[in-house]
């Protein structure tokens, strides 16, 4: 058996009203990649500010190599060989590679930063996870992915021995995944310990050895061998109770009236070229494609943010030019679930009340601009049994709820609104799987309803469970459109082929020649 | 009135943020507000126990709440382009300029008294929806253009004054405004009972200030639409808030306000000069972020500005009774008001602590 770098044993952690960790217990031992799951709420971001520095215990003990610690702050816990890749990007944009990797202890002469002496060690750190970046590019010219690997590299500088990633593959392609999951076998190859924390199970089924599942701020599953455990009982232990994977009810759509929106030729001041697509009412119609396919971009520029240059968008059969995202609202009932839902979608330091009334005030308004506060609330109410939505009160901050129930207030500010046709945007990403579930359901339900749902989204499985069509997109253009089967091995097959450019009848040469 | 939300986040925001349970609310007592309201009147009340001169009604308490009146109209001014998470540095020479007219009018036009308001006011207003208009327009932060909008407002007012004036002032006054100034409540009486001759006339436009703020935020999609604007400009574009026709409206509402002041400051001190509103800008923010607005937007409280101002004047007039001098004065301003903001903060983590050990 192998060193236990760091071990938990009854953590306990308190907040105002309730107890976030309540008895958790962990063991991480070198050379592992560790597991750490559960859902939204469950206690992950808890015990990671925990682990870290960032939250003393309220009790229990932690152990670094068998002995007991009590780290005061994130730097104490960095010096003893703890680092964190969180799920915001920490790094400085205006900084070069080289300075970000280096951030904690700068190489100086004389109290002076020694620029030049920071790149042989930027370089090692890089080298190490294999990443061939150049140290001086300022980090905000980089992608995504390349940032989640600079920040790697700078854990490694500070010779993490245990490395904890929090949801590090939400926003990678899965080329980029798989690069960054050689990169984990690599670090635990040479006796780092990896925390991997991911809603996404197939991944932590390729990548992890031991497991970690908390529920209710409870270790369910302690620091166990991931191997005896199927998909479904991993599953069962963070939901508490069986979970059913029963299919969703049929539904059609209305294909005698006018598409609710129709674009053709559109191009745009972004880069967009020659974009058609029409979403049916009652009907879903997935926009698919890699992180930087310009999927969010055309969405903007259909809610009148970017400039058309070409082409024609059609609402409801009427040729429409949208200026602003309040004229897609209020004279078109189009409304966007935006992907980023802390930065555009919900206002975390309102009450819930208004960040679900925002889109209605205009409706609600009497003389003076008066809003009757009485029906404001109703109004609220109402979305929040509707969508299931759990709050203590309507005057509760919207900060101060998970993220799966944050999600469901930036879609209920639509649906107050009555729009008839919403463009959703990545609606799940780090979000659990039962609320994951559950909006699904809504979505499918709506969609039943009438509503016409343009769908945005990365995850292929979310794409084959909702979509009625999927719309392929690459570097603003659009690849193609399938029509789904819901079958995953099988529509995955086709829309792989359409990102890379392979029409199904083109497969077979391409495949005898692989490039 | 006052339409802040929940006091400061507690030490551990983002983390509460995952798992925050229903009962996750700070007891009654960490309300900014009646902390403030308790601390005025205790300061009063030591102050006339200390000097029994503190409560003398002529010459004490009808000043001071003259200059109540008078700044809780500016910190409502600088409270309202806060809401939109802007800042107006320009505040107190917008007062002037408002004055400017008022005193034009009464001067050369001779306006009445109401009509030389009006017109302040609308001088204000427009040189407030200049400032926001420029900054909704360009995107430059309101910090540079209210700056850049300060600096030539001072050469422009003392200029106008030069060419207008002979000493620098309008000395015309319309009829009316030498009672404005010195009329209490005293001089209103309802049959055999009068008013108290504490309270100075002036004081009703702070209250319809207030008033008027207070239903804006509390009831109207306007005021809401603002607080939002301010706390995620990007989320109120997209949930349809025309943000920057809110940015306009937020800077003008300010320009009114500090044209108001501008005109109280004028009826008290009885003449129109170049240098009314010099003193303005510090008492703004003063005034507003100690009655619980947040410099970053989104949260404002209309009744903490008149509480927050109360308490910086009752401070300033207790100290200079106790015969404090007027540098020191400062040093002591200064040291209470850091007590008084700490004491809000001290008040916030003991309340977090008890509701924690109850967990």
């Amino acid at each position: 058996m192998s060193e236990v770098l760091l071990e938990g044993r009854e953590i306990v952690k308190v907040f105002p009203g309730v107890r976030a960790l309540d008895g958790v217990g962990l063991r991480l031992e070198a050379g592992a990649v560790h597991a750490l799951l559960g859902e939204n709420g469950a206690g992950k971001s808890t015990l990671i500010k925990v682990l870290t520095g960032v939250h003393p215990p309220d009790g229990g003990q932690l152990l670094w190599r068998g002995e007991a610690v009590r780290f005061r702050s994130p730097l104490e816990a960095a010096r003893t060989g703890i680092g964190v890749v969180h799920q915001e990007r920490n790094l400085v944009p205006g900084f070069s590679v080289a300075e970000n990797i280096c951030l904690q202890a700068p190489p100086s002469r004389r109290g002076m930063i020694d620029r030049a002496a920071m790149s042989a060690p930027a370089l090692r750190c890089l080298a190490e996870i294999g990443v061939d970046l150049d140290p001086q590019t300022p980090v905000g010219q980089l992608s995504v992915a390349q940032k989640q690997l600079v920040e790697i590299a700078k854990a490694l500088f500070t010779e993490s021995r245990v490395l904890l990633l929090d949801e590090p593959t939400a926003s990678l392609s899965p080329q980029e995944t798989e690069r960054l999951f050689e990169v984990i076998r690599r670090l635990a190859a040479r006796g780092t310990c990896v925390v991997f924390v991911s809603h996404k199970l197939e991944e932590v089924f390729a990548v992890c050895d031991t497991v970690t599942v908390l529920r209710d701020g409870q270790s369910v599953l302690d620091s166990a061998p991931l191997a005896q455990y199927t998909h479904d009982d991993v599953v069962n232990l963070m939901v508490g109770r069986a979970h059913t994977t029963a299919g969703l009810a049929p539904r059609t759509c209305d294909t005698a009236s006018p598409p609710a929106l129709a674009l053709s030729g559109v191009s745009t001041a972004a880069g967009h070229r020659d974009i058609s697509l029409d979403v049916r009412v009652g009907e879903i119609v997935g926009l698919y494609g890699l992180v930087g396919a310009g999927r969010s971009e055309l969405a903007k520029a259909i809610l009148g943010l970017d400039r058309i240059e070409a082409g024609e968008i059609r609402v409801h059969g009427t040729p429409v030019r949208i200026n602003s995202p309040r004229q897609a609202l209020h004279k078109h009932g189009i409304g966007y679930v935006t992907e980023n839902r802390k930065e555009e979608g919900v206002f975390l330091e309102q009450p819930i009340v208004r960040n679900i009334t925002v889109t209605v005030w205009r409706k609600l308004a009497r003389a003076l601009g008066y809003v009757p506060a009485k029906e404001e609330r109703a109004t609220a109410a109402d979305l929040v049994a509707r969508l299931g939505i759990r709050i203590s009160g309507l005057q509760q901050l919207a900060g101060e709820l998970s993220g799966g129930n944050q999600q469901k207030v930036s879609l209920a500010k639509w649906l107050a609104a009555d729009t008839r046709l919403l463009i959703v945007d990545e609606p799940t990403v780090g979000v659990d799987i039962r609320t994951k579930r559950a909006f699904h359901e809504l979505l499918w339900e709506l969609a039943g309803k009438g509503l016409a749902i343009l769908l945005i989204s990365s995850d292929l499985g979310e794409m084959v469970t909702l979509a009625d069509r999927v719309v392929v997109m690459g570097n603003y253009r659009r690849l193609g459109e399938t029509d789904n089967d819901h079958d995953y091995e099988e529509m995955s097959g086709r829309i792989i082929r359409l990102i890379h450019g392979r029409p199904e009848e083109a497969v077979a040469p391409a495949e005898r020649n692989p490039a | 009135m006052s339409t802040t939300t929940a006091p400061p986040a507690p030490p551990a925001p983002d983390a509460t943020a995952e798992t925050a349970g229903p009962s996750g609310r700070l007891p009654f007592w960490v309300n900014q507000q009646l902390g403030l309201f308790v601390l005025v009147i205790a300061l009063a009340a030591l102050f006339g126990l200390l000097r029994p001169a503190f409560f003398n009604a002529q010459f004490v308490l009808f000043p001071l709440l003259s200059d109540i009146s008078t700044l809780t109209v500016v910190a409502l001014a600088q409270m309202v382009v806060l809401s939109v998470g802007h800042m107006n540095l320009a505040v107190g020479r917008m007062a002037s300029f408002g004055a400017m007219f008022a005193g034009l009018g009464y001067d050369r036009l001779h306006l009445p008294l109401i009509l030389g308001l009006l017109l302040c006011l609308v001088a204000g207003t427009a040189i407030g929806a200049l400032a926001g208009w420029v900054i909704a327009r360009t995107g430059v932060s309101s910090f540079v253009v209210t700056l850049a909008m300060d600096f030539a407002l001072l050469g422009l007012v003392s200029l106008l004054y030069t060419a207008l004036t002979d000493n620098a002032a309008f000395t015309t006054t319309p009829s009316g405004m030498a009672e404005l100034r010195s009329y209490s409540l005293a001089d209103i009486c309802a049959g055999p009972i009068c008013g108290s001759n504490a309270i100075p006339q002036l004081g009703q436009f702070a209250v319809l200030a207030l008033v008027g703020l207070g239903f804006l935020y509390r009831y109207t999609r306007t005021g809401r639409e603002l607080l939002l604007t301010g706390a995620n400009p990007a989320a109120a574009e997209l949930s349809g808030i025309p943000t920057g026709r809110r940015i306009i409206t937020a800077h003008a509402l300010s320009g009114l306000l500090a044209a108001l002041a501008g005109f109280m400051a004028a009826v008290s001190t009885g003449s129109f000069r170049a240098s009314i509103g010099g003193e303005f800008m510090l008492p703004s923010f003063l005034g507003a972020v100690l009655g619980g607005t947040l410099l970053t937007g989104g949260v404002v409280s209309v009744l903490g500005a008149l509480l927050g101002t109360s308490l910086v004047d009752v401070i300033r007039k207790g100290l200079d009774l106790l015969g404090v001098g007027l540098e020191s004065l400062n040093i002591y301003l200064g040291g209470v008001l850091l007590l008084a903001l700490s004491a809000d903060r001290i008040r916030n983590v003991v309340s977090y602590r008890k509701v924690v050990r109850s967990t």
